[in-house]
């Protein structure tokens, strides 16, 4: 995965990870109905998305990297 | 809106403080993706808001036992104000001032017992939710008690009885208990009807039925 798009993919993690934090904390402060389940709905899954979409980039990065590896082995070989 | 106090909405309170900071500080830095930023990217993204919404769901779920968030529903505002009140003598208000009912009444009285009781109370409060946000949205408190019944009212006697064991030899001994005992086991007869303990919530229900 190109660098810049990882970036911009993390950044879109953090910022979807900020809102469900807000959402989260949100009931906290707000005990009631519609507080509470916009917590444990939306906020459960924004939250998931972000941590799903920084898997993503480390699994395609580490990818990336042994892929490279095997590569320059391959040319150290030969 | 208030200040939490408990120990876990502060616990989760510090961790999303904490995963907050990691966040921002990524977006304003834009750190290279080596391994340092990655593992406090894990940490920020993964560990931290994941130990935050643990607390916060727990710290949610409890919440979801208080009258006032029953209350928080405006068809429970009286239900709500009924039991804030130290004058009243209705059964909710009476079992509200028990400390073993306190702050939680509504849920100690109207919650499924069993192995599952809390799942099932829970997946039933989901439809009260869905039956606030849609067919009872607009409807205003007199119209809403001429249509607002309990589901299973036959369940009822099974929550009184939680403590109201109906075994013990001095309950046995008044004479309307020992006669309709199979009746109340069968949920033909309310413990808490007119013609015994009286309605739990006496102001609410259709005028023919509110106590007077």
């Amino acid at each position: 995965m190109a660098t810049r798009r990882a970036h911009r993919v993390l950044v879109a993690s953090c910022i979807c990870a900020l809102v469900a934090l807000a959402l989260m904390t949100w009931q906290l402060f707000d005990p009631r109905v519609f507080p509470v389940i916009v917590a444990m709905s939306v906020g459960q899954v924004l939250g998931t998305a972000s941590f799903v979409a920084y898997l993503y980039v480390v699994i395609v990065d580490l990818r990336a990297h042994q892929r490279a590896e095997k590569e320059s082995r391959k040319i150290g070989v030969g | 809106m208030s200040l939490p106090t408990s120990p876990l909405a502060i616990i989760a309170l510090g961790l999303a403080l904490l995963s907050a900071i990691i966040q921002v500080a990524y977006l304003i830095l834009r750190p290279p993706l080596v391994r340092v930023t990655k593992l406090w990217l894990l940490v920020g993204l993964g560990i931290l808001p994941i130990g935050a919404a643990f607390a916060g769901n727990v710290q949610g779920f409890e919440a979801t036992k208080e009258r006032a968030f029953c209350g928080s529903c405006h068809l429970m505002s009286l239900h709500q104000q009924d039991s804030d009140n130290l004058a009243s003598l209705s059964l909710a208000s009476r079992h509200a001032r028990n400390p073993f009912f306190g702050n939680e009444n509504c849920y100690v009285c109207h919650a499924d017992y069993g192995m599952f009781g809390t799942i099932v109370t829970k997946a039933g409060g989901m439809r009260h939710v869905w039956m606030n946000l849609t067919a009872y949205r607009g409807v205003s408190l007199d119209e809403a008690q001429t249509t607002i019944h309990l589901r299973e009212p036959w369940k009822m006697n099974g929550n009184c009885m939680q403590c109201h064991s109906t075994l013990d030899e001095l309950w046995l001994k008044v004479p309307d208990h020992r006669s309709s005992l199979s009746d109340l086991h069968a949920g033909r007869i309310g413990c808490a009807s007119a013609g015994c303990h009286g309605l739990a919530h006496p102001f609410f229900g259709p005028p023919s039925q509110r106590a007077r």
